[in-house]
């Protein structure tokens, strides 16, 4: 199964758990259409799309089941998905953050890492300049908003700011 | 409405409203020219600036970051051979011939004013077209809203280039991440697992922001290499050209021009199709009408007159649908209209009759935005190179940060925060996936619209038949059906020559 297949799975267990948990909502006497309906209208719908894709694959799949006459047309362009992994890592790090140390100290410390892990330094000036630009951002995004357009921005649990 | 007019642009032209749109037309510029930085993700990079200012200050930003990035992106087209924008593909078919030719100002320049006089001729059916269709609309009950609701998502899916299945089971999504929170009827919550925060159900901005940015910037995560973080800033070329001269070489062009814009118009009122189809779509009926369309492709001053004048049209056509039905015509407009919501607007029908001001406002921002940026264009064509060529390691962590203040501003709470990184995920796997994302936000955008209108239609009678014997709502829904068939076709028709290719390679 390729990754429509998959895709196509997960959007039908969606679907169908969804229907399942919309026989638990209250009806009311008074009002002839209940709060269920709309919901499965799309979750049907969405129900057999899901299913569609699945069928597709697979049928796809069972006519192309000779994959030696697929043509190796190109090489595949090389992607960094580990890159992805830590910064998606990085992020979520950040968001837990945030409510704990305050937007300040956060984002400085987000930006430092990100940068980090993009373009790690190798040398002392190169962590200066990193440092100096997470600090930088820090001090200017809070300043802006905070001071200027009155947005408020998290404060930490811990630090009180 | 010519008073209203001019009473909207005496009030734009106040510092309080022009230094925005000035500040929001620069940005536009520079995110527009950003590789890898669309003109949806530079909006919504500004989006969090615009909560502390007044409605109209932060629209009119808005309209500039629009009208900018939809013409900051073909001036890295021409210099760079990189699209700023997807709608900046097309630029790059001649702009960048013209440049290697040694024509960098003409190539440039033939652009700006190409989207400046596109812009403006958007800009008249804009105010001319708004109030008339608005009047049309106002004549609509729930069941032709809700038909138009469903034309709009069905043509969205079925025209995207994705597989087809997967542009409606896309906007499917969409439609199922609305229908979580409280119904509008009972206040009944649905789907929300226990959770307090879930009962509003999920909210838009921070889901928007989680899909579109996040999606964008781990693609280009993906792609970094050590060649990105090591590219040495680009040195531009003289830009020096004779503006008369350009100006003439687009004006003797009258048929070009005005079809070009008005494909850039009508691809823009169509909801969620977006700038990349009008320039494409363009450029390839200027190819068809040219006496010499090999000449496409070679550094074409055609070529370049008709993407970027439809380009900037397009925005006036998409303003016209979020002012007129209040159904965004593209992801920017989609976030505009979440501001709106915002600042307590409700977009629509009444919208202008209902905020004259405001609405007199945004025509006048998006009038003098066109001047603003030929303007910025020269004095800081070149150093705008600069800018643009920043490390993207730099650039995605501080886009980040600007994401998670978009989404923590709205109610200062930490939960949207957390909707932001859950649907940033869901987005790349979507990505990843291959799902086209507009029918998703477009079925997030119009699902409680699709909802309300479905049970105000039922409830006030609850025979179905009416959706289909209701003469509006009747051929909407026809229309749609036919929107499905034909996408159907035509997936079916590049399938059949795409077979007919493989068969014979050298044909």
């Amino acid at each position: 199964m390729t990754r429509d297949g998959v895709a196509g799975l997960i959007c039908l267990a969606l679907a169908i758990g969804m229907l399942v948990l919309t026989r638990g909502l209250p009806q009311s006497p008074l009002v002839p259409i209940g709060p269920d309906f709309y919901p499965r209208i799309v979750l049907i719908i969405m129900a057999a799309l899901s299913a569609m894709l699945v069928a597709s694959d697979l049928w796809r799949q069972h006519t192309q089941a000779a994959p030696a006459t697929a043509p190796a047309a190109t090489a595949p362009e090389k992607r960094n998905y580990l890159l992805v992994g830590i910064a998606f890592a990085v992020f979520a790090g950040y968001v837990v953050l945030l409510p704990l140390v305050g937007f300040r100290l956060s984002t400085f410390l987000f930006m430092a890492a990100l940068q980090a892990v993009f373009e790690p330094p190798r040398s002392a000036r190169r962590w200066i300049v990193l440092l100096i630009s997470a600090l930088v951002t820090a001090a200017v995004t809070y300043t802006v908003f905070e001071h200027y357009l009155s947005v408020l921005l998290p404060r930490g649990k811990w630090t009180g700011w | 409405m010519i008073d209203l007019l001019l009473a909207g642009i005496e009030n734009i032209i106040h510092l309080k409203y022009l230094v925005p749109l000035f500040l929001g037309t620069l940005i536009g510029l520079i995110g527009g020219g950003l590789p890898g930085v669309t003109i949806t993700m530079t909006i919504i990079i500004v989006l969090p600036f615009t909560f502390g200012l007044d409605p109209l200050q932060g629209l009119a930003t808005m309209t500039g970051v629009y009208v900018g990035g939809s013409a900051g992106g073909a001036i890295t087209a021409a210099l760079i051979g990189i699209p700023g924008t997807p709608s900046a593909i097309t630029p790059t078919f001649d702009g960048y011939p013209m440049v290697q030719k040694g024509q960098p100002g003409r190539a440039v320049w033939l652009g700006i004013w190409s989207s400046f006089l596109g812009g403006l001729l958007g800009g008249v059916f804009l105010i001319g077209a708004t109030g008339p269709l608005a009047a049309i609309a106002l004549e609509f009950g729930p069941w032709e809203f809700f038909a138009l609701f469903v034309f709009a998502l069905s043509m969205v899916a079925g025209l995207t280039e994705a597989s087809l299945l997967k542009g409606f089971l896309s906007g499917a999504i969409g439609l199922a991440i609305t229908i979580v929170g409280f119904d509008p009827i009972m206040s009944v919550p649905r789907f929300t697992l226990g959770s307090e925060f879930l009962r509003s159900g999920f909210p838009f901005l921070p889901v928007l922001i989680g899909i579109f940015a996040f999606a964008q910037l781990m693609t280009d995560i993906e792609q970094m290499s050590a060649a990105d973080r090591n590219r040495a800033p680009i040195k531009a070329p003289p830009l020096t050209v004779s503006h008369l001269k350009v100006l003439w070489e687009i004006l003797s062009r009258p048929f070009l021009l005005v079809w070009s814009t008005l494909v850039g118009i009508l691809i823009g009122v169509l909801p969620a199709i977006g700038g990349s189809a009008a320039t494409v779509m363009a450029y390839d009926q200027a190819k068809k009408f040219s006496k010499h369309p090999e000449r496409f492709g070679k550094g074409n001053p055609e070529g370049i007159i008709a993407s970027e004048a439809s380009c900037n049209a397009n925005v006036g056509g998409s303003l016209v649908t979020i002012m007129a039905f209040g159904i965004p015509g593209d992801a920017v407009t989609a976030v505009m209209l979440g501001a709106m919501t915002i600042h307590g607007i409700q977009s629509g029908p009444l919208f202008v009759s209902q905020h004259p001001q405001i609405a007199y406002g945004i025509y006048a921002a998006y009038l003098l935005a066109h001047p603003l940026m030929v303007l910025i264009c020269a004095f800081g064509a070149r150093l705008f190179l600069r800018v643009v060529t920043v490390p993207k390691s730099i650039l995605i962590p501080n886009v980040l940060v600007l994401c998670v203040i978009g989404a923590f501003a709205l109610n200062n709470i930490m939960e949207d925060v957390v909707v932001l990184l859950i649907f940033g995920l869901v987005g790349y796997a979507l990505v990843k996936a291959r799902f086209p994302l507009a029918p998703l936000i477009l079925g997030l955008i119009l699902g409680d619209q699709i909802e309300v209108n479905l049970l105000r239609a039922m409830m006030s009678d609850p025979n179905p038949w009416l959706f289909f014997t209701r003469p509006i709502s009747g051929g909407l829904l026809a229309l749609s059906v036919g929107s499905a068939i034909f996408a159907l076709w035509q997936h079916q028709r590049h399938k059949g020559r795409a077979a007919q290719a493989e068969q014979n390679p050298d044909f």
